[in-house]
C-alpha cells in the first residue's frame, strides 16, 4: 500500500516537473522518428493522399544504389579527415592557449569565432574565397595551384569542404580541450615534474590520461558533425562539380526530395542512422573505458 | 500547502492545453475568421520564380487596392530549392498555399489536391497547347504563367562590328556558320561566347535539345523518351545527340572560360555580356532582369537557335524552344470556397484587367499565354521569342521530363564539358540514367 501511493506520488511528481518537456521530446522527436520508420515500408511520394505498404523494397533499391555507396564512401573520408584534423588542431591551440601566453583570451575568442556563423553564411564566404579571391592571387603572382578555382576540380573541391569544416569546429572543439587542460590537477603535474618527466612524458602519461572525458565528447561532436553535415556541404560545392562531393545528408535529401523516391530516400536515412548510432556507441564506450581516476 | 499543489496542477494541465490547442487545424480557424471579418479573404500564393519575387508582390499589391477585400500574401520558394519541395512541405504542415507555381512536370502529382479550373473564362484565350501540361484526367488544373524559351542570346552591337555592317541572324543555320560567327567576333576583339556550367542549364535545357529536335511531332518526341526509358535508343549513334554534342564541342573551344570551365556561376554570363567580354551566352529570356542591370542602355539583345547540323534544312536548326514552363495549381484541399473564389479572381484579374496585364508583361517581364493580351513588351528577348512564335520556328521545350534529370544529367554533362568524358561516355551515362527511370 505504501509501496503503491509512493509510486504515485513519484509520477505526479515527474508528471509536474519533467510532463511538458516528456511530452514535447514524445510529439516532435519520437512520433516523427517512428512515422519515419514506418514511412520506410511505403510507396508514399510525399505528396500524395494515400500510399502502400511495400515490405522491404525500399531498402533492397536502397542498397542496390551504387551511388548511395559511393556517396557513403566519400563520407567515411571526409570523417575521417575531419576528425583527425579537427581534434589535433583544437588540442593544440588548446595546450598553447593554456600555456599561459600574451593575448590568450583574444586568441580563443578569435578562434571560437568561427562556429558563431552558420553553415550557410560561412558557406558563401569561403565559395568567394576559393573561386574568386585565390584565383584573383593566384593568377596576379603566379601560383599555379589557385589559378583556377579549387570548386571546379573534384578532388580539390573535397578538399575545400575539409578545410572549412575544421576550420568552422576546431574553435568550439578547442574551448572543451581548453576546459579539459584546465581540470587536469596541479597537485599531479608537479609530482610528476618532481619525479624528472619532460614534457613529452607529462602529456602522454598524466595530461591525456585526464583528459579523456574532453576527447570522449569531441571525438563524439566531430563525428556526428561530420556524418550529419550538410550546410555546408550545400553552400559551399552544392555536391559538385558534378556531384564529386555529394556527401551523405545531401544524397539522402535529393534521393527523397528531387528524385522524389520518398521511400528509398527515408530507407537509406535510416541506414545512416543506424550506422551513425553503432559509430558513436562503440566511440563512447571504448573511450568511457579509457577514463581514468585522479 | 495543498492549494500550492492544486494550483501546479492546473498550471500544468492549462500549458498542455494550450499546447494541445497549437496543433488544431487552421483551416477551421480560416473559415470563422472570414466569417466574423466580413468576408476579408486573405489567400497565399507560392511563388518559384525568385527574380520576379519584388514584382510580384508590387502586383498583388495593385490587386489588393482595386479589390479592398482579398488580401494576397506572395511567399517565395527559396533559391536551389524545388517549388514541388516547397509545396509538398507547405500541404504537410497544413499550410498548403491558395495558388502555388509549380514546373508543369510537377502537376499531375497534384491531381486530388488541385481544384478543376476547366469553366475558367482565360482557358478560351490561351494559347493553343499551353494547356497540354496542365490537363490530367481531361480536366485543365493548371494556370499558364510563364512562357519562356531558351537558345543562343546575342548582343547584336557586338556583332553588327564584328561583321562589319548588318549582321543578319537569319544566315547562322548551321554549325559552320556558328563557328565562323565565333571566329569572326574573336578577330573583332571580343570573346566569343561564355558556356555556363549549371547543371540546370546544361542538363534541364541544354540536353533537352537533343529529345525535341527528334520530330517535329511530339507524339514521336514522347516515344523517343519512352524509347529512352526502354533502353532502346543508342545515343552515340543518333544523329541529333551527335549533332548537338558536336556543337557543344565548338562552344567548348571558344568558351572564354575554358581554362576552368566549371568554375562559372549564373552570374558570370550578364557580367561577361555587359563587360563585352563575351558577345554570346547560352541561355533563356528569364535572364533578361540581370543583362538590363548590367547593361542598361543595349536593347539589341536577340535570340539564334542552337545548331545541330551542317544542313541548313534540319528540324532544330531555325528553331528555338519556346513553352509554358509556369504554372498554378489552385488548392481546394485546404482552402476554403472564398479563397478558392478569390484565387480564382485573381487569376483573371492578371489576364483582364489592364493593370493586371501591364504587371505581367512590363513589370514581371514575363511573356503571358494567353492571345487577348496585346502589350508589347519592352523585353528585347522576348521580343525575339515572340517573332519566333510568330513564324512558327519553335521547338518543344521539354518541361516534363522527370524532377532529377537536371540534376543528374546535368552532372554528366559537367563531366563531358570538363573534358573529363567523351561523348560515347557521356550517352552512355544518359542512356543509364533514363533506364533507372520508371
Amino acid at each position: 500500500m505504501r509501496e503503491e501511493s509512493r509510486f504515485i506520488d513519484k509520477l505526479k511528481t515527474y508528471i509536474v516537473y519533467a510532463g511538458p518537456t516528456t511530452f514535447v521530446f514524445f510529439t516532435v522527436i519520437i512520433l516523427p522518428f517512428l512515422f519515419g520508420i514506418y514511412l520506410t515500408f511505403t510507396s508514399y511520394d510525399g505528396i500524395s493522399n494515400s500510399h502502400n505498404l511495400v515490405g522491404f523494397a525500399n531498402y533492397i533499391e536502397a542498397f542496390k544504389d551504387t551511388k548511395f555507396l559511393a556517396s557513403f564512401l566519400l563520407t567515411l573520408k571526409y570523417v575521417l579527415y575531419t576528425v583527425v584534423f579537427t581534434n589535433v588542431i583544437a588540442f593544440l591551440f588548446a595546450y598553447i592557449l593554456t600555456s599561459g601566453m600574451k593575448g590568450q583570451n583574444f586568441f580563443r575568442a578569435g578562434f571560437f569565432t568561427p562556429n558563431l556563423i552558420g553553415g550557410i553564411i560561412l558557406g558563401f564566404i569561403w565559395q568567394f574565397i576559393f573561386s574568386k579571391l585565390l584565383v584573383y592571387i593566384g593568377n596576379n603572382f603566379n601560383i599555379p595551384i589557385f589559378s583556377t578555382s579549387w570548386l571546379a576540380d573534384p578532388v580539390r573541391a573535397f578538399w575545400t569542404l575539409v578545410i572549412v569544416s575544421v576550420w568552422q569546429n576546431s574553435g568550439y572543439m578547442m574551448v572543451i580541450y581548453i576546459a579539459g587542460f584546465m581540470n587536469v590537477p596541479k597537485d599531479l603535474l608537479e609530482a610528476a615534474n618532481i619525479d624528472g618527466a619532460n614534457a613529452w612524458r607529462r602529456m602522454v602519461n598524466v595530461i591525456i590520461p585526464m583528459m579523456i572525458p574532453s576527447i570522449t565528447i569531441c571525438l563524439f561532436l566531430t563525428l556526428q558533425r561530420g556524418f550529419m553535415v550538410y550546410d555546408v556541404n550545400l553552400a559551399l560545392t552544392k555536391g559538385g562539380p558534378f556531384k564529386s562531393t555529394e556527401l551523405i545528408s545531401m544524397y539522402v535529401y535529393n534521393q527523397a526530395f528531387l528524385s522524389q523516391k520518398y521511400g528509398v530516400g527515408q530507407a537509406q536515412a535510416f541506414v545512416l542512422f543506424l550506422v551513425v548510432a553503432l559509430v558513436s556507441v562503440i566511440q563512447v564506450y571504448f573511450s568511457k573505458k579509457m577514463e581514468v581516476e585522479a | 500547502m495543498k492549494f500550492k499543489k492544486t494550483f501546479t496542477v492546473f498550471l500544468t494541465v492549462l500549458i498542455m492545453t494550450l499546447s494541445l490547442s497549437g496543433c488544431s487545424k487552421s483551416s477551421t480557424t480560416n473559415n470563422s475568421q472570414t466569417q466574423t471579418e466580413k468576408k476579408q479573404v486573405k489567400i497565399t500564393v507560392m511563388n518559384s520564380k525568385g527574380e520576379i519575387q519584388t514584382q510580384l508582390e508590387k502586383m498583388a499589391k495593385a490587386f489588393m487596392n482595386d479589390n479592398k477585400d482579398i488580401t494576397v500574401e506572395v511567399i517565395p520558394a527559396p533559391a536551389g530549392q524545388s517549388p514541388f519541395e516547397k509545396v509538398s512541405s507547405l500541404y504537410s504542415s497544413g499550410n498548403a498555399p491558395t495558388l502555388s507555381m509549380l514546373d508543369p512536370g510537377d502537376i499531375v502529382k497534384f491531381k486530388d489536391k488541385a481544384a478543376d479550373l476547366s469553366s475558367e473564362k482565360w482557358i478560351n484565350d490561351s494559347f493553343d497547347r499551353s494547356l497540354d501540361s496542365a490537363k490530367v484526367d481531361g480536366k485543365v488544373i493548371g494556370f499558364p504563367f510563364a512562357v519562356e524559351g531558351y537558345g543562343f542570346i546575342y548582343n547584336k552591337e557586338l556583332l553588327d562590328k564584328a561583321y562589319g555592317g548588318n549582321f543578319d541572324a537569319s544566315a547562322v543555320k548551321t554549325q559552320k556558320d556558328l563557328e565562323e560567327m565565333f571566329k569572326k567576333l574573336e578577330a573583332s576583339g571580343v570573346g566569343s561566347i561564355i558556356v555556363s556550367p549549371m547543371d540546370w542549364s546544361l542538363g534541364g535545357h541544354f540536353l533537352p535539345l537533343s529529345y525535341s529536335t527528334q520530330s517535329k511531332s511530339s507524339d514521336d518526341v514522347n516515344k523517343f523518351i519512352e524509347d529512352l526509358k526502354a533502353g532502346k535508343v543508342e545515343l552515340a549513334q543518333n544523329k541529333q545527340f551527335k549533332g548537338l554534342m558536336a556543337t557543344l564541342d565548338i562552344m567548348k573551344k571558344h568558351n572564354i572560360s575554358k581554362s576552368s570551365p566549371l568554375s562559372g556561376t549564373y552570374e558570370n554570363g550578364p557580367e561577361a555580356l555587359a563587360t563585352k567580354k563575351a558577345a554570346v551566352w547560352f541561355m533563356g529570356n528569364w535572364a533578361w532582369p540581370q543583362i538590363h542591370e548590367l547593361d542598361a542602355e543595349n536593347n539589341s539583345y536577340a535570340f539564334l537557335p542552337v545548331p545541330i547540323s551542317n544542313d541548313a534544312a534540319d528540324y532544330g536548326n531555325s528553331e528555338i524552344p519556346v513553352g509554358v514552363t509556369k504554372y498554378f495549381i489552385l488548392d481546394k484541399e485546404q482552402n476554403s470556397q472564398e479563397q478558392q473564389a478569390a484565387a480564382k479572381k485573381f487569376l483573371e484579374w492578371i489576364v483582364y484587367n489592364q493593370t493586371g496585364q501591364d504587371y505581367l508583361v512590363n513589370k514581371a517581364n514575363v511573356i503571358p499565354a494567353f492571345k487577348n493580351i496585346t502589350i508589347e513588351s519592352q523585353d528585347p528577348l522576348a521580343k525575339s521569342i515572340k517573332k519566333y512564335m510568330s513564324k512558327g520556328k519553335t521547338l518543344q521545350f521539354m518541361v516534363t521530363l522527370p524532377s532529377d534529370h537536371w540534376s543528374k544529367n546535368g552532372a554528366s554533362m559537367q563531366k563531358f564539358l570538363d573534358n573529363k568524358i567523351d561523348v560515347n561516355g557521356l550517352a552512355k551515362e544518359i542512356q543509364e540514367y533514363w533506364k533507372n527511370i520508371k
